[in-house]
């Protein structure tokens, strides 16, 4: 998903990346007027607007519906529960290091902004022949 | 919300438009008209010209509902935060009788208030094209993602322009955003002659200060020591200028 630089930012400054790291995983998300939505994660954005797919949603008074698409806004959202076998750290690790990537690739044009980004470029990509 | 007559189709920023859909509010049918769904706000109104428009920070999610056995048509679920403008309600005539409002009240800005209560207003876009369900809520996700949650006072979202690097900003700034300390001896030898003229200064009123302690708040009091028994009694000869000149500086 196209981020914006302020996206990115604000994301990677938060909590958020972590739910973002959740993309693809099936889990529950509770909302603040007391009902529920259980789907898969299809994206989590910067201001934790979530869109689910398959969902099972349960109002406040217990009534079941199913609904293919699901798009909360961040207000909305009370918990959002975490998948017991997913590694908590490594994804914000692995979010972070995709938001990194991205802001390199793109600094990468004009030559990279620091030395910390340029040593990760050396690591992370093969030698040229 | 609010419910409108003499609607005219937005002219800009249309993300998807769809005819030919009924709108139900809280189980009312409202009739058919074409659904708007613009990047400023969500726009219904049918045949007439009546209708109404969603602003997208009262709208709490939307969904596609393809369950039948839940609701028997195919629909966009659109769950709005808040109750609906009660005064306009009552000009579709037909409403009165389920009208369950408490006169006049309107609720337009009330939507903090009607948060806490958890009231909200439940819409079902209906189209005849079942197929367009998917654009309509596509759109509808574009547009709401335009709008951000103005009160969010939790995040700290203040990050405008540059992507904030850390190394970056240290590299520019050096570390000239944290003040350096200096201790006694070494600072006095760091000190320019503006410096030293502001140390002067500093340690001059120092003294004043301590000699007018009775004076508080930059009115003189006519009271004795005596009066003031706080516990923090101060023997005034004792104090002399400079007295903390020599003071070592134990960290």
């Amino acid at each position: 998903m196209a981020t914006s630089i302020r996206e990115r930012t604000i994301a990677e400054n938060s909590m958020v990346v972590l739910l973002q790291g959740l993309q693809g995983e099936v889990t529950t998300v509770d909302l603040r007027n007391e009902s529920t939505a259980r789907g898969r994660v299809v994206s989590v954005d910067a201001f934790m607007n979530i869109r689910l797919a398959d969902v099972l949603y349960q109002d406040r008074r217990g009534q079941l519906t199913r609904l293919q698409d699901l798009f909360v806004t961040g207000r909305n959202v009370r918990y959002v529960h975490i998948p017991d076998h997913v590694d908590i750290m490594k994804t914000i690790q692995n979010q972070l290091s995709k938001i990194h990537r991205v802001r390199n690739f793109e600094a990468g044009a004009e030559g990279s902004d620091s030395l910390h980004s340029a040593a990760n470029n050396m690591t992370e990509k093969q030698p040229a022949g | 919300m609010v419910l409108l007559k003499n609607l005219h189709p937005p002219t800009e920023g249309v993300r998807h438009e769809q005819a030919e859909t009924t709108a139900v509010m809280d189980g009312q049918r409202l009739g058919c008209g074409t659904l708007y769904v613009a990047e400023t706000r969500l726009l219904w109104f049918d045949g007439s010209g009546l209708g109404f428009s969603l602003e997208y920070p009262t709208i709490g999610l939307h969904a596609i509902s393809r369950d039948v056995s839940a609701y028997p048509q195919e629909h966009l679920y659109v769950m709005v935060n808040g109750k609906l403008s009660d005064e306009n309600e009552a000009e579709m005539a037909e409403k009165a009788a389920d009208d369950e409002d408490e006169g006049g009240s309107s609720s337009d800005d009330g939507d903090d208030d009607d948060d806490d209560e958890g009231t909200i207003t439940e819409i079902r876009f209906v189209p005849s094209d079942k197929a367009s369900l998917e654009s309509m809520f596509s759109a509808m996700c574009e547009c709401q993602a335009l709008h951000p949650d103005p009160e969010d006072d939790d995040s700290d979202n203040d990050f405008e322009g540059e992507e904030y690097d850390v190394e970056e900003a240290a590299a520019e700034h050096g570390h000239g955003d944290i003040p350096t300390f200096y201790t006694c001896d070494e600072g006095l030898s760091a000190l320019t002659q503006e410096g030293q003229a502001t140390l002067e200064r500093l340690e001059g009123m120092l003294a004043q200060s301590v000699a007018q302690q009775y004076h508080m708040a930059g009115v003189r009091t006519e009271e004795t020591k005596a009066d003031f028994e706080d516990g923090m009694e101060v023997d005034a000869a004792a104090m002399e200028a400079g007295q903390f000149e020599d003071a070592d500086v134990e960290h």
